[in-house]
């Protein structure tokens, strides 16, 4: 549509940033989700399980957090595709960035989790409650406090991460500024757009994630 | 595979090294960059300090493939014509020392003032407070820290194939199109990121086990 003149062209290309910035939050959060779902048993079994699920839990978190998200997004794009396993392009960003995700998600709920002093299960233990009711009980509520700010930081990662889904073909906002350049030759403009709209997106994340780390902080001094 | 593999490992490898060296450089200028952003954050000029932090701001908020695609795509538009190699080095050093600078912020907050106050009192000068003081203590605060931000930037190289710069990743696409492969060699190109970036992950966690016994 290069045709397009003038203000027109202008309108345009705002409704095409804007359907790739929807594709974006929709990849962002289903990946956030995705990485939670998988990272919360991974951090139970690592703060509860034996020394073998343990070293096995080691090695998934130390895998997918050295190896570049952008390697893992292949893999399972292209490579798995080899084997007949053909998944969306949106399906293989939100797994990809979903289990790359969980590596540092089930890092995050662990730390929150260890972060609860022995002393209070032990004593919660004593008192009689069962170790289902400790945990939702005692650890819960004080782990979800420590847990917030990372998984704010996490979730703006993850944000970030979601434009490396258009090398898979995902039609998020990185992939329709690239055809959009195509078509106007308008580069400088069009990215800037471009960050601007993450900045939009990330800016008040980043402001959350100081508020609650100045707010936890707070109530590590106060424990 | 196998039969394959004697024709692939030498390039995988040569783009690893490429890899290697591009992070090597970006992670020289943000080292560099960054102490230049957090000494403007610090400026007693508004303007300045204003400067250093919409900088490091709109780094942090936005994807490195955004800044990648700005500076080799729309700054060529604009006349500044760069090589892909080029622009990889500019823009992941670029988007480094933002978190460098962060890094080092954190590092000179974590003396306490009391400290500079009573070296202060005990005659030392500002350059001595800086080197006797500030510095021996701020390193081992720093330390863990950049060693982890190198970790990112080994990642983050991968990102630059996706405006061509030659790397790993971008070796690893050529076979993977030629020898339609690409289960096999993208699952290679993973091990050699694996070993790149394990080495210095393993580093930034004995650093940071090991400086927070000193302190």
């Amino acid at each position: 549509m290069a045709h397009e003149q003038g203000i027109d062209l202008y309108l345009y290309i705002i409704r095409v940033l804007a359907t790739g910035a929807w594709v974006t939050i929709e990849v962002a959060v289903g990946s956030l989700l995705f990485s939670m779902l998988v990272a919360a048993p991974l951090a139970n079994a690592q703060s509860l399980g034996g020394p073998t699920v343990k070293a096995i839990i080691r090695v998934y978190v130390e895998v997918f957090r050295a190896v570049p998200v952008l390697t893992q997004l292949f893999i399972i794009y292209f490579g798995l595709a080899t084997l007949g396993l053909k998944l969306g392009s949106i399906t293989a960003a939100i797994i990809g960035l979903g289990l790359n995700g969980s590596a540092y998600c089930a890092e995050i709920f662990r730390a929150g989790i260890e972060a609860v002093p022995r002393g209070q299960t032990e004593a919660a233990r004593a008192l009689g409650l069962r170790r289902w009711q400790v945990f939702r009980l005692v650890v819960l509520p004080q782990a979800v406090r420590m847990v917030l700010p990372p998984l704010t930081n996490f979730s703006i990662q993850l944000l970030k991460n979601t434009s490396v889904a258009s090398a898979v073909a995902a039609p998020e906002i990185m992939l329709l500024a690239r055809n959009l350049v195509n078509e106007t030759f308008l580069s400088p403009q069009i990215y800037l757009s471009v960050c601007l709209v993450y900045l939009c997106i990330s800016l008040p994340m980043i402001r959350l994630a100081g508020w609650l780390e100045r707010r936890t902080g707070a109530f590590e001094s106060r424990q | 595979m196998m039969k394959h593999l004697a024709d692939w490992l030498p390039l995988l490898a040569h783009g690893a090294l490429q890899s290697a060296k591009m992070m090597l450089i970006a992670y020289v200028i943000a080292l560099v960059f960054g102490a230049v952003l957090m000494l403007m954050r610090r400026s007693r000029f508004r303007l300045i300090s204003g400067i250093a932090g919409i900088y490091i701001t709109a780094i942090r908020g936005t994807p490195v493939l955004a800044q990648l695609f700005f500076i080799y795509f729309g700054l060529a538009e604009m006349g500044l014509v760069m090589s892909s190699w080029q622009a990889a080095i500019i823009g992941l050093g670029g988007n480094s020392a933002a978190y460098v600078a962060e890094i080092y912020r954190a590092g000179i907050e974590s003396v306490s003032r009391g400290q500079i106050e009573a070296a202060r009192s005990m005659g030392l000068r500002r350059f001595q407070i800086t080197r006797l003081v500030v510095l021996p203590q701020m390193v081992t605060v720093v330390l863990p820290p950049l060693a982890n931000q190198a970790v990112v930037l080994i990642k983050e190289t991968s990102v630059a194939s996706l405006i061509a710069a030659p790397e790993l990743m971008h070796e690893a696409r050529d076979l993977a199109a030629e020898f339609y492969m690409p289960l096999e060699l993208y699952l290679l190109a993973g091990l050699m990121y694996l070993m790149l970036a394990f080495p210095l992950s393993v580093l930034a966690r004995h650093l940071e086990a090991r400086l927070r016994i000193e302190r």
